[in-house]
């Protein structure tokens, strides 16, 4: 795509999102429906999530237990990954139990937390983990057992004890794995931090839907899905972020492997 | 070799089970709650065989969750492909494709139910909503990665637009819309399953809703173990499939 | 003190510890038989060559070497002492260069990922200067994708000279460059191997290579591999690539080891 026509396709792309919000709020004006609220109702339930009753009712208990099931499922998920990928001899043994678990669609475990944990956040936290930490530890796992022997064999030469090994060699060559990994594992926390409020929560931005749309409350209902489309969009433009932090050197490495 | 993969497989799973088996001993989580392997297994075999519990439920949700994948198919490949083959369209629309990709799905199920009910067309709607985003993108993925110098052959020998997409871009994009299919399925089956059990339309979903309300343990834990079993089978065979009806796909050769 | 070469006293009489002793090892993958019974000695400051047809195990002997693999019979030794992990004294550069480099190190780190044990003042004298024996100064920054096959191959042999090894084991250094990177590195590796009076074995199939850069050739037979002929190379120095490569000692040496492993190549066919 050319510079000279980057501003006139910015144009329009404003044109259309202009002609579809126009398409909405002239309908919702010529023919109100319970379902289709107009855009200033839908802009202002949006903004109320940022202070008072809903930011700790709704948004924060979210955030809460997305950071926490994700961050097991991240941290947990690469050190077992690593584990089993570097002991290569365990794969064979391990890896279809794991994909059996990793294909069992995570919501059909909800039955079976709500009955070991009651309502309560332990479950929650639970879902969220146990949904996204199996893509992160096949990816780490896979990732471990494609390390190129002659890296490893590079630091045995030069005399790195194990625990380098797996710092120095292991990690690294491994990170971009797991970054992949760690994307999948993003977008299945966050579908399993909504279902788990969808089905039982008393707070949360789950929740919040749910006994909007039963209050027929439906601009707060838009306002809500908003929201989590736009905790979703930052959330993966900082992994995206952090990803290029780290991982400058995988991007050139890949592109100059491309050429070849 | 191939035998003793599977045996050694085998023996993770049995070890799997010796874990439950021990958790259930040591008596740390209430016995109630945990039913024996036996027992559920006992439960999953009965469920399959008469035909008012789990069998009309798996049948159910298959049923829902094939239309589904088909549709969402179809309209990621044409989407795809129309967002590959036409950059216009691609820059114009992607301001709208980044703000609804993030969306978690399942938080449509609301707005799904204010607008189009409680019915199979809802449940559709979100299943295609959810499992179309591989789809699209790996066909888009699939056709920008054709070689021009393929496409430069068929002008060569004289193929028209239309045919050179039917015969050169969609063959070499395959394997790539494949893989989409593959992942969408994975998705279509959670949201199906989800729907269910949120608006208790009939299937596996609504099935174990019910039996967790009233207390029915071992029947819940065999319906969860088999709808695990239906999502590794639902993989395997897209696995298969894909080797039988792509031979010429790369991933094989890795 | 370099011009009169270490070895040269133990074809006197004088007796010089072998700084590598290779005691007829042998190795198996499976019931496939890689090396039998190999014996061969490497004297302080030579350069020595290991030639053999394609495929014969050159790759595996460098890692019964190196220690990164065990014989099932036989063993190394090094100055009459034998090892299990690879020793300190020690150092290899790998055949394959774009595998064998940290693609998330740059240059400069790639250089110093030995020096782990070392105080960060000198480290970074020594990778400086190591960096400058090859001619890299310029690219210390860079990653190694952002560097042309030569320059990849220069900068881990800077890696395996910095740790200052007694032994440098190169396993076919310069088989995926062009010819003429080629020849700047044959050129490189003389240059430094007798500047810092390093042991030097390197393992090639390119006869020409071996001939013109060692002291000493050791011919192998096809799989399994066996010692079929040792050849000393008593071309002087400095050598050049068109003068050296002109003088009748050098075609005839030429001919004599191409000979052998033709007859190899050819005992392997019938």
């Amino acid at each position: 795509m050319s510079r000279s026509w980057g501003t006139s396709a910015l144009l329009w792309q404003l044109c259309l999102i202009g002609m579809l919000l126009a398409a909405w709020q002239v309908s919702a004006t010529l023919w109100p429906a319970p379902y289709l609220p107009k855009l200033q109702t839908v802009l202002a339930s949006f903004l109320n999530f940022f202070h008072g009753n809903l930011l700790f009712s709704a948004v924060l208990p979210s955030l809460y237990r997305f950071a926490i099931g994700f961050g097991v499922a991240v941290l947990l998920g690469s050190f077992i990954g690593l584990t089993l990928g570097y002991l290569r001899g365990l794969n064979e043994w391990v890896r279809p139990i794991l994909e059996y678990l990793r294909f069992l669609p995570t919501v059909a475990i909800l039955p079976a937390a709500l009955l070991l944990f009651g309502a309560t956040d332990g479950m929650r936290i639970f879902v969220i983990a146990f949904g996204s930490i199996f893509p992160v530890i096949l990816a780490a796992m896979d990732g471990a057992r494609r390390v190129d022997q002659v890296l490893i064999d590079v630091a045995r030469v030069n005399g790195l004890t194990i625990p380098q090994r797996i710092f120095r060699v292991i990690l690294p060559a491994v990170l971009p794995a797991i970054f992949a990994g760690i994307r999948i594992a993003l977008s299945i926390a966050l579908v399993m931090m909504v279902i788990s409020e969808l089905i039982a929560a008393n707070d949360g931005l789950g929740h919040f839907i749910l006994r909007s749309q039963r209050l027929f409350q439906t601009a707060n209902v838009y306002a809500g899905v908003l929201l989590l489309g736009a905790i979703g969009f930052v959330l993966t433009a900082c992994m995206l972020a952090i990803e290029g932090r780290f991982l400058a050197w995988y991007k050139g490495w890949r592109g100059a492997a491309d050429a070849i | 070799m191939r035998t003793i993969a599977i045996i050694k497989g085998m023996a993770g799973f049995l070890a799997a089970i010796a874990v439950w088996e021990l958790v259930r001993a040591t008596g740390t989580i209430d016995s109630r709650s945990l039913p024996g392997i036996g027992a559920i297994l006992q439960s999953m075999i009965s469920g399959l065989a008469t035909s008012d519990g789990l069998m009309p439920s798996v049948l159910a949700t298959l049923r829902t969750w094939s239309m589904g994948l088909v549709i969402a198919s179809i309209l990621g490949t044409v989407v795809g492909v129309a967002l590959a083959l036409s950059p216009l369209v691609e820059t114009v629309t992607r301001p709208i494709v980044e703000f609804l990709r993030p969306v978690p799905s399942v938080a449509l199920i609301p707005v799904a139910l204010l607008v189009l009910g409680i019915g199979l067309p809802m449940q559709l709607f979100m299943i295609v909503f959810a499992a179309i985003w591989p789809v699209i993108f790996s066909a888009k993925a699939g056709v920008e990665g054709v070689d021009p110098r393929q496409l430069e052959t068929g002008r060569v020998f004289g193929l028209s637009r239309l045919a050179s997409i039917w015969r050169i871009v969609l063959p070499a994009a395959l394997p790539n819309i494949a893989t989409g299919i593959r992942t969408a399925s994975a998705i279509a089956l959670v949201l199906t399953i989800t729907v269910e059990m949120l608006v208790g339309r009939p299937g596996i979903g609504s099935f174990l809703e019910n039996v967790r309300l009233n207390g029915l343990v071992t029947e819940m834990w065999s319906a969860i173990v088999l709808t695990g079993i239906v999502g590794y089978l639902v993989n395997g065979l897209f696995l298969m499939l894909e080797k039988r009806l792509i031979p010429w796909s790369a991933e094989h050769h890795v | 003190m370099r011009s009169d070469r270490a070895f040269r006293s133990s074809s006197e009489g004088v007796a010089v510890p072998s700084i590598l002793a290779v005691e007829s090892i042998s190795k198996n993958y499976g019931s496939a038989p890689v090396l039998d019974g190999l014996k061969f000695e490497q004297r302080p400051g030579e350069f020595l060559s290991i030639v053999g047809p394609s495929g014969c195990g050159k790759s595996t002997l460098l890692r019964c070497i190196a220690s990164l693999m065990q014989p099932n019979s036989g063993s190394v030794r090094h100055k009459g002492n034998t090892f299990a992990e690879p020793p300190s004294w020690l150092s290899i550069v790998f055949q394959d260069y774009s595998r064998a480099l940290f693609p998330w190190l740059t240059v400069r780190q790639n250089v110093a990922f030995g020096l782990h044990h070392i105080g960060s003042r000198e480290r970074d004298e020594r990778v400086q200067a190591a960096v400058q024996a090859v001619n890299l100064t310029h690219a210390i920054d860079l990653y190694p994708w952002q560097l042309s096959g030569g320059m990849q191959q220069r900068c881990s042999l800077a890696r395996s000279i910095v740790v200052r090894p007694e032994l440098l084991l190169l396993d076919e250094p310069f088989a995926s460059v062009d010819a003429q990177t080629r020849i700047d590195l044959q050129d490189l590796v003389i240059d430094l191997s007798r500047r810092m009076n390093l042991s030097t074995l390197l393992v090639t199939h390119d006869v020409e290579e071996a001939v013109y850069m060692s002291d000493r050739i050791v011919v192998l037979s096809t799989r399994p591999a066996r010692v079929v002929e040792e050849i000393t190379v008593d071309l002087p120095y400095p050598r050049d690539q068109l003068a050296t490569k002109e003088t009748p000692d050098f075609l005839r040496l030429r001919h004599q080891v191409y000979t052998l492993i033709r007859a190899q190549a050819k005992s392997n066919n019938n």
